[in-house]
Parts: structure tokens; sequence; C-alpha cells
């Protein structure tokens, strides 16, 4: 049983996301991932090992620089709550613009993630300024397997925003609860992105709830206003499609991401020129996939 | 006692070398032995050399359905089926098989049927053998990751050898639910699998391209018919009549650029394209806070003609970027400057303006990175047409 287990994890627990039908690459992953405890919320990617902690006392040093910036965000905090007026209802047609490409700090927001970071392959990427002025996220994608006898299939790279965070840096969650719709100007490729939504909460079993869907580009010198209702999002955890579906909870968004991961090995470049949110009245359905009951311990085992 | 020794001696000579050794792991532990091809060094050694079985001159789906369906005759006892299903998934690309669903079908059809049903409760709840369930869902992962639907008779087929309870089928459910959804979900659907020719794919990327027109043609010229022209190839032309028209109205003292390559990808496939673009419409400068504030010098639109020209714009075209006026597109067989030069010709000939109009090389783009062209002798920015 235990062998089994390993054999399990060893085999599914690398297999990486991939991207839709239309393309002639992957597909979303959908084996039922044996549910062993993890409680690392980088799911292993990461050991303690690897950071280098600084001394004791610089670390308090730093602290202590960084004590005016947070008072100063925590007084902000105070003034809008006592304020009590937050925004509940967003105008339709406007799109409320979340990131905007047109100078280098915005690129700072965003981290950047590949396969060779965690030597599961040797894909590179880089998130700079394109000649037009706009984000270019941009990179090669390679699906050569490195030889550990553990992966299977490679070939990814992602830009996610950091994690949204209140004053002293308290982990807090980005409230989309007004909209319904994504809208991203994009200049691609042809090929296709991953869209990821977090939905990270406190409890490990949300450690890695994502919502998943595929920015689809035409390619070409032309911009593309692509639109995605929240709706169309599927819910996945850790690169599986999982069986019992729900809606996104837009209040609970914990980061943004978009992951280039194909199965043909070459450059990928997507070029960004916004991304943003719109309230649709037009667009009234709550979710895309079918909810029903599935048949006892078949669904997510 | 025949067969031991038989094993024992191939053995001894495969400890020789490592790699030997490490592909017989791949393939079937049974007996399995296939003479040297090369007749004319068998009289000098007589050696009985186990070879891959894949190792085969003619690599396609007929052969390799036939090694499987030799594995079933040869193999009535299944000895070995996981290990042999194994080492046909690796060897899957090589014969060009990935795609195809009967060769799936006929790898599940490897697993005896009824043998590995759970009959109790225990067995159901604890992964009846394990090793063939896994390798079943990995014939299914690999059926996901090149996108290949199954259809029912996979469902009866996994449920004949695991019992509907099995991994396998529960995988199958699902592919059966998720992969239709995802199947034709982009806004420019492209056949499957995308066309070889350079050709097709070119037409198909030009089309995909230009599909913010939709009024767009796309021409086929080919440069045979220059009698200056150096390379023979074909050239596909994209342009709108919407693009002729902003063509006709730009001045001549701004020349156009041809820029390119750039690159489009058609899922796997890669087509090269250039770009013909003009100089960016520059935007009317927007009033400020106060101009909009300040009511002493009020003009109206209706009575002022000079007034509305300052205030109203026309409506910018899809081809007015902010990088600039996109007049055409096309893409070439050989993607040399010879061919773009070509081009150009085949333009004029549809585009009068352009005889006025000087029109450049550009190494680079503001639409972004760009794949150097290939050119025998050419510099950068040499002028094609006066």
């Amino acid at each position: 049983m235990a062998e089994t287990l390993k054999l399990c994890q060893v085999l599914l627990r690398r297999r990486l996301l991939k991207l839709g039908y239309s393309s002639s690459c992957q597909a979303f992953h959908t084996s039922a991932r044996n549910q062993v405890y993890d409680p690392n919320p980088k799911g292993g990617f990461r050991k303690e090992g690897d950071l280098n902690f600084p001394s004791r006392t610089e670390m308090i040093r730093d602290g202590l620089k960084q004590l005016k910036g947070e008072i100063m965000l925590w007084k902000e905090e105070v003034k809008e709550k006592l304020a009590m007026d937050p925004l509940m209802v967003a105008r339709k047609g406007e799109v409320d613009v979340q990131w905007q490409f047109n100078n280098p700090e915005v690129l700072a927001k965003f981290q950047l993630n590949s396969d060779r970071d965690q030597n599961h392959g040797y894909s590179t990427c880089e998130l700079k300024m394109s000649p037009s002025g706009k984000g270019l996220f941009t990179g090669f994608i390679d699906t050569r397997c490195p030889k550990d006898g553990i992966i299977s299939t490679t070939g990814y790279c992602s830009m996610r925003t950091y994690r949204a965070r209140k004053s002293f840096k308290r982990d807090s969650y980005l409230n989309w609860s007004m909209y319904n719709t994504l809208v991203m100007r994009v200049r691609g490729d042809g090929r296709s992105y991953q869209l990821n939504i977090a939905n990270a909460g406190y409890f490990d079993i949300t450690w890695n709830d994502v919502f998943n869907f595929i920015l689809y580009t035409r390619g070409g010198p032309y911009w593309q206003l692509a639109k995605i209702p929240f709706s169309k999002f599927f819910y996945v955890s850790k690169g599986r499609v999982q069986d019992k579906q729900r809606p996104i909870n837009l209040e609970l968004v914990s980061n943004f991401g978009i992951t280039a991961t194909d199965s043909s090995s070459g450059e990928f470049n997507l070029e960004i020129d916004y991304i943003g949110l719109e309230f649709d009245p037009a667009h009234q359905e709550t979710f895309a996939y079918e909810k029903y009951k599935h048949s006892n311990f078949i669904v997510g085992n | 006692m025949l067969r031991p020794r038989l094993l024992s001696g191939v053995l001894a000579r495969w400890t020789g070398g490592a790699d030997r050794l490490q592909s017989s792991r791949n393939f079937g532990v049974s007996n399995f032995l296939l003479k040297k091809a090369d007749d004319s060094e068998q009289e000098e050694q007589k050696q009985v050399v186990a070879k891959s079985i894949f190792d085969m001159k003619e690599k396609n789906k007929n052969s390799y359905i036939d090694m499987v369906r030799k594995y079933n005759e040869r193999n009535v006892l299944k000895r070995g089926h996981v290990e042999f299903i194994y080492a046909a998934m690796k060897h899957m690309d090589e014969f060009g098989v990935s795609k195809d669903l009967e060769v799936y079908k006929a790898l599940i059809g490897i697993f005896p049927k009824g043998k590995m049903i759970p009959r109790n409760l225990f067995q159901e709840a604890f992964q009846h053998y394990p090793k063939h369930q896994q390798c079943a869902t990995d014939i299914l992962e690999k059926m996901e990751q090149n996108g290949v639907i199954p259809d029912m008779e996979v469902e009866v087929m996994l449920t004949n050898v695991f019992g509907k309870t099995g991994h396998p089928v529960r995988k199958f459910m699902r592919m059966y639910y998720w992969m239709p959804k995802f199947n034709n979900l982009s806004p420019w659907p492209l056949p499957k699998p995308v066309p070889d020719d350079p050709f097709e794919l070119a037409k198909l990327a030009l089309q995909r391209i230009t599909s913010v027109d939709l009024l767009t043609k796309i021409n086929t010229f080919d440069s045979k018919d220059l009698e200056d022209s150096l390379d023979k190839t074909w050239i596909l032309s994209a342009q709108s009549p919407l693009q002729k028209e902003i063509l006709g109205r730009l001045p001549s003292d701004q020349p156009l650029y041809v820029e390119g390559a750039f690159k489009i990808w058609l899922r796997s496939e890669c087509v090269q394209y250039f770009v013909l673009r003009g100089k960016p419409k520059p935007y009317q400068p927007r009033p400020t806070m106060d101009e909009i504030d300040d009511v002493s010098n009020l003009k109206s639109p209706y009575i002022d003609e000079e007034a509305a020209e300052k205030t109203l714009e026309p409506l910018r075209t899809v081809h007015e970027q902010a990088e600039g006026t996109i007049i055409a597109i096309a893409a070439t067989g050989t993607s040399s400057k010879d061919s773009l030069l070509s081009w150009i010709r085949f333009l004029q000939k549809t585009n009068p303006p352009l005889d006025r109009i000087p029109v450049l090389f550009s190494m680079t783009s503001p639409f972004g990175q760009v794949v150097p062209v290939n050119d025998s002798a050419g510099n950068q920015g040499q002028r094609l047409s006066d």
C-alpha cells in the first residue's frame, strides 16, 4: 500500500497543468490525486534550508525600518474602515484596470517562475517592457525532461502576483466581487496561455485552490481584447481539475497569474497592455459547469 | 531444462554492456530472441542478439499495431504485459501514433479481461492490481496529454479489465466529461492536425491574423512571374479594401517599412510573417481640464468648422494602431529579402499609391521581437523602391 502511494505520488505529483485541446498540446489533468497531507504551503517545492536568512540583529534593524511604512498603511486602513463607504457596485461598461503595464514599476509586482527553478526542466522566462512600451512576458519553453527518473512531462513558465497584503505584512485578499468579467488587452503569438486566479484560504486543503481558464491569443500585430467572465473559470487544485466543481469566490482572490505551457518547445511572447475587471450586466451565467451531486466514493477519490 | 540455460547464456553476453542490460528492462521478459538481421556477419559470429522489438525500419501505425498483435499472439499468458505497454508507450512518438485513438485501444486491449475485476469490498477499496491500474491510468494520461478524446468503446474495454470502480474507468469518466468541453474553445479554430505543408499553414496563419477585418482578401502570388526576382517562391499577401483606402491617404514623404519576420504559432507549428507598416497616426491632443472649464471663448462645432475639426476626430480603424498603420501582411516560402521585394512589386500592381511612397526594410519593429531575415547581400535599411 505504501509502495502504491509512493508510486502514485511520484508519478502524479509532478505532472504539470497544461492547456486545453484547441492547441495541439496538453490537457488539464483529470486524475484524482491521493490526498496526502502536506504541511508545507509550497508543497515541497521549496525547502526551508534554501532560504538564506540574515542575522537576527540585521533582521530587527530591517524590520524597524519598515515600521514607518507599515504604520502609514495601517492608518489608511483605519480611515477606510471608519469611513464605511466601500465601493459596492461597478458601473456598466467601465473597465477597472488592476495592472497597467506602462512603466517598469508594475513589473516588480509579479513573480516569475519556471520549471528550471525547481530543477524540473530547462525553460526560461522574463518579464520586461516591450519596444512599444507595454509589458512583455517572454521566454523559451523547453519540454525536455531532466533525467532524474521522476519527471515525465515538463515545460512551463509563469508570472504571478505576490499575495495581496494588508499592513504589517498580513496576508489579505483582493475583493473582486463587484465584477463579473476579466478583461485583458494583449498581443500574443498565437499560443494559448493559462489564467490562474488563486483562492488560497486559511486551511491547508484550500492552499492550492486555483481557478483556471485559457487565454487564446490570435497572434499578429493587432491588439486583442479578451473578456472572460468569471463564471467560466473552473476549479483546479495542484494541476488537477477537481471533480466537485464550484464557482470562484471573488471576495477571496489571493493571487492572479498567467502560465505559458505548451507541448511544443519554443519561444513565447505575450505582450500585455492591461489587466482589468468589468461588470457586464448582460452576462447572467453564474457557473458554466455542472454542480450536480456525484456518486459517493467515486468523486474526488 | 533448455530454457533456463538459453536465458543464462543470453544474460552472460549482456553483462558486457551496461546499456544493453538497461534496455532489457524495457521490453517483455519473455524469451523473445531475434537473430541479427545482417546475414553477412552471421557466418563469422553466430551470435543471438536480443534487439529491441521496436527497432524496425518502417515506423508507422501499421507496424506498431502489428507489433502489438505479435505480442498478443506469442504471449497467450501475457507475461510482462505491463512492461511491454510502458515500452510501447515510450516508442509511440517515434512511430508517429501518439494522436491515434486506435493505437491506444490496441494497448488497452493487451490487458487480460475479467481477471482483475474486484470481487469483494476489500479488493474494491484497495486498488486491486495497483501496478496494472496505474499502467492503464498512464495510457489514459498519455492520451490526455496528446489531446485524444476517448470514446465509449474505451470505457467498455476498461470496465471489462478493471471493473467500473477501477481507477482507469474513473479517469476515463473525467476525461470524457472535461475534454470535449475544452476541445473547441478557441475563437480561431484550427484543423486537427494542422497541415504540414508550409503554404497551407501560412494561409491559415494569415487568415487568423487578419480575422480582425473580415473583408481582408488573401492573394497568392508567385515570384516566378517577375523577371528580375532571384527567389522563386510563393507569396501570400493579405490586404483589405480599408487598408488600400488608408494607403491612398498617406503622404508621400513618410516611408513605409517592411518589418519581420514575426512568428505566429498554430498548435505546434510556427509560421513567419511580415508586416508593411506606416508611421502611426498621431493622436490629437486632448483638451486639458482648464481648457474644458474655460467658457470665455466657446465655439460651436455646428457653426464653426474649425472648431469641429479640433474637437472631433474620425474613429480609428483597427489597422491604425499606436505602433503604426498596418497596410498589408505577407508570408513567403523562403522568408528572404528578395521574396519580400517581389511582394512589394506585386502590391504595387494593386496599390497605385505604392509607386509614390518609398518602402524600406527595417531590422527592428515596435510590434515585437523580429527574427532576422536571411539575405545573401542585403544591407540594413535598403531602399526597395522609389
